[in-house]
């Protein structure tokens, strides 16, 4: 069966769910477990490449460290002849971007010669519940493309996570894939190092794309990809030293500083809700009309500490036209969360409107709080009510 | 009638001594829930609110005989406890534990599969039968008693749809969350057939949410097998591609699990699908009287 494209990752997500790992990174993880990783140096500066060039040895090649796939095409891996061009490329490579992500570092590797190519991947079902094991002749491009065009190329298996993916049927794999021989028996047994990798870390995805045979018949990884379950972090302490997200905007860190998800968007309309989902329905509603400037989601941690801190978050993005609070009590104290949204607005007045509907456990309570604050509040029962109301404000206020 | 929990149900709580869990249980014997033990790991001869607290979920079983349990434990220790309570022979968990790891998530699902046992999570709002009994976080005032089942990705949207379906006269059978991490123990389509045989309930609603391939795969069932209509709304026409909101599980990755993708795949299945959540209840009182015409 071959995979559906939403199992695989071919790394055109600018950001990402979990803890993305860069390449030497999991090269390292991957050499660890014995999985042929050929010697790099990693670097920041040009004349550091050079002498990296001269130790690993020419023709090199030269390559981007970035959080972000499609790295070839946009220029960030080239080949250079000498130590002195590796160094010229580098230079130009650590001064460029790749997907709007600066490169900050560089690895320098030897050239290798290749005969054949392969994708090694495991990553995760979300409907079984189950690891999924992928192997295809066709390396070096994208598995969904694979897929989508030569299905036949792609073999994959589902794995039962209490016994693992074994050699023998690692081997089977290979087999169903058309290798034979001492070439069957290599590739199965770096697939089954990979899935004792993506085991041993907590990896949503672990990938090598392309595993390449040279033509002198050794078998090297060429790349090395990660992504770690955020949960699963505190299990690996180790890892946690390159967990500063690049791709991160300074309000969404300040975000998860103060403990909420914030998720910066370019519209106009702050947004502020007690819950993900009901986050996302929010968004859906302001959209008939305006664009939502954020997503925010407080969790079920409300405080009056926290919505202050909140408040000021969300007034800090430039060209607000207003706010709209969605905050729904279950289990969440709201009425101490009021009196924080009130105190921010006491210290630090704006002429941004504010539009409250808040539901649930004290909700008269909460409401005289927010109005004696200055924040308009809507008491209808339907989200769409409260946002028709918050567009007829931005109407008048023209 | 309803499904997995009434007011019957003999209720386990663990992690009862937690700050969470000691409210929650509260609140939970209040709105009527028979809970009847409560399990926390060297906490043994405690009680929480009038419940008596056991060291370990086999002694709690065998002194309550306790049904279901409801985990307010910490994501670390989710993995250990599911399997302990499997073990014990409780037959439906509801794990509201949010940040489970992913892998603890397939381990737990695989064990319980292989056993029979049904679990709802990781992030569960919970399950709430209206006027019997809840296990979980969800405020027992959103709801009203009724006959329609309603299954949600996410606790607050549910609350919204429940609270203007109650508005409309429209109450629930049971109402519950099946979280929207990346791998959840039951899938949208099991909890879809658990609906459709349940004699109480004539319409099931899906609140659903952009990531993942649960509506996709859902709407395949209902097209082969489901009897009773479904009414859904799926959140995040305006979630940008990559962008993580909130939920684990709500990332979108190339044309799968974008809300166009479920909309078409349930629309297509014969469901009624809401553009915006308060246009739920029409589209329920209008497939209410499709199918079951002035009774």
């Amino acid at each position: 069966m071959p995979p559906s494209s939403s199992m695989l990752c071919d790394g055109v997500n600018l950001l990402q769910a979990d803890m993305k790992l860069y390449e030497f990174e999991a090269g390292d993880l991957f050499r660890q477990e014995g999985i042929p990783v050929p010697d790099f140096i990693v670097t920041d500066n040009p004349p550091q490449a050079r002498r990296a060039a001269e130790k690993v040895g020419t023709p090199a090649v030269v390559k981007a460290q970035v959080l972000t796939g499609g790295r070839g095409l946009a220029g960030g891996v080239q080949a250079a002849e000498s130590p002195r061009q590796t160094e010229e490329i580098a230079r130009r490579i650590l001064k460029s971007s790749i997907r709007g992500l600066p490169v900050n570092r560089v690895m320098v590797v030897k050239k290798a010669e290749v005969a054949r190519e392969f994708y090694l991947g495991v990553t995760i079902d979300g409907l079984t519940g189950k690891p999924v094991v992928i192997l295809s002749t066709a390396g070096g491009v994208s598995i969904e493309e694979t897929a989508k065009t030569h299905p036949q190329m792609v073999v994959s298996r589902q794995v039962s996570i209490s016994t693992g993916l074994g050699l023998p049927e690692a081997k089977e794999m290979a087999q169903e894939a058309g290798l034979d021989g001492d070439e069957s028996t290599a590739i199965a047994g770096i697939l089954h190092k990979l899935y004792h990798v993506f085991r041993k870390y907590d990896a949503m995805i672990a990938e090598i794309n392309p595993l390449v045979r040279t033509v002198k018949g050794e078998y090297l990884a060429l790349d090395a990809k990660m992504e770690i379950d955020d949960s699963g972090l505190f299990r690996h302490p180790g890892l946690k030293l390159s967990a500063e997200d690049p791709l991160a905007s300074p309000l969404e860190k300040k975000g998860r500083q103060i403990g909420v998800t914030y998720v910066e968007l370019d519209g106009e309309i702050g947004i502020v809700s007690s819950g993900a989902g009901l986050a996302m329905a929010t968004m859906d509603i302001i959209g008939r009309k305006y664009r939502p400037a954020n997503f925010l989601e407080t969790g079920g941690g409300i405080s009056e500490e926290l919505l202050y801190n909140v408040m000021e978050l969300v007034l800090q993005k430039k060209g607000l036209k207003a706010v709209f609070l969605n905050l729904l009590a279950g289990i969440n104290p709201i009425h101490e969360g009021a009196k924080g949204i009130v105190r921010f607005l006491r210290e630090h007045p704006t002429d941004i409107p504010i539009v409250a509907r808040a539901l649930g456990n004290r909700q008269e309570e909460i409401w005289q709080i927010l109005r004696e604050g200055g924040v308009e509040v809507v008491t209808d029962v339907a989200t769409e009510k409260s946002v028709e109301y918050l567009f007829q404000l931005l109407e008048e206020t023209r | 009638m309803s499904i997995l929990l009434n007011r019957e149900t003999k209720v386990l709580v663990q992690g009862i001594t937690g700050r969470v869990g000691r409210a929650q249980t509260k609140w939970m014997l209040e709105y009527g829930t028979n809970i009847v033990a409560g399990v926390t790991p060297r906490k043994g001869g405690e009680v929480v609110e009038g419940v008596p607290v056991y060291d370990s979920v086999a002694q709690a079983v065998s002194e309550s005989g306790a049904e279901a349990s409801v985990f307010f434990v910490p994501p670390a220790a989710v993995k250990d406890a599911a399997c302990e309570t499997i073990d014990a022979g409780v037959r439906f968990i509801v794990v509201v534990t949010e940040h489970v790891p992913v892998h603890d998530a397939m381990e737990v699902k695989d064990y319980a599969t292989e056993r029979g046992v049904r679990l709802l999570g990781p992030t569960s709002a919970g399950i709430l039968t209206p006027g019997e009994a809840k296990m979980g976080i969800m405020p027992g005032n959103m709801f009203q008693p009724g006959r329609i089942g309603v299954i949600s990705r996410s606790g607050t949207l549910a609350y919204e749809i429940c609270l203007n379906l109650a508005a409309a006269g429209l109450g629930q059978s049971t109402a519950l969350g099946m979280g929207a991490d990346p791998v959840a123990f039951t899938s949208l389509s099991d909890l879809l057939a658990l609906f459709d045989a349940d004699p109480e309930t004539d319409l099931v609603v899906i609140i659903g949410e952009v990531g993942g391939t649960q509506e996709e795969h859902a709407a395949q069932s209902i097209a082969d097998r489901m009897t009773k209509p479904v009414v859904a709304y799926i959140a995040g026409h305006t979630v940008p591609e990559g962008k993580r909101m909130g939920h684990a599980g709500a990332i979108v990755q190339g044309d799968m699990g974008t809300a166009r993708s479920k909309i078409n795949a349930l629309q297509k299945a014969g469901v009624a699908v809401a553009e915006y959540p308060g246009d739920v209840v029409k589209l329920v009182q209008k497939k209410l009287e499709q199918y079951y015409p002035a009774q």
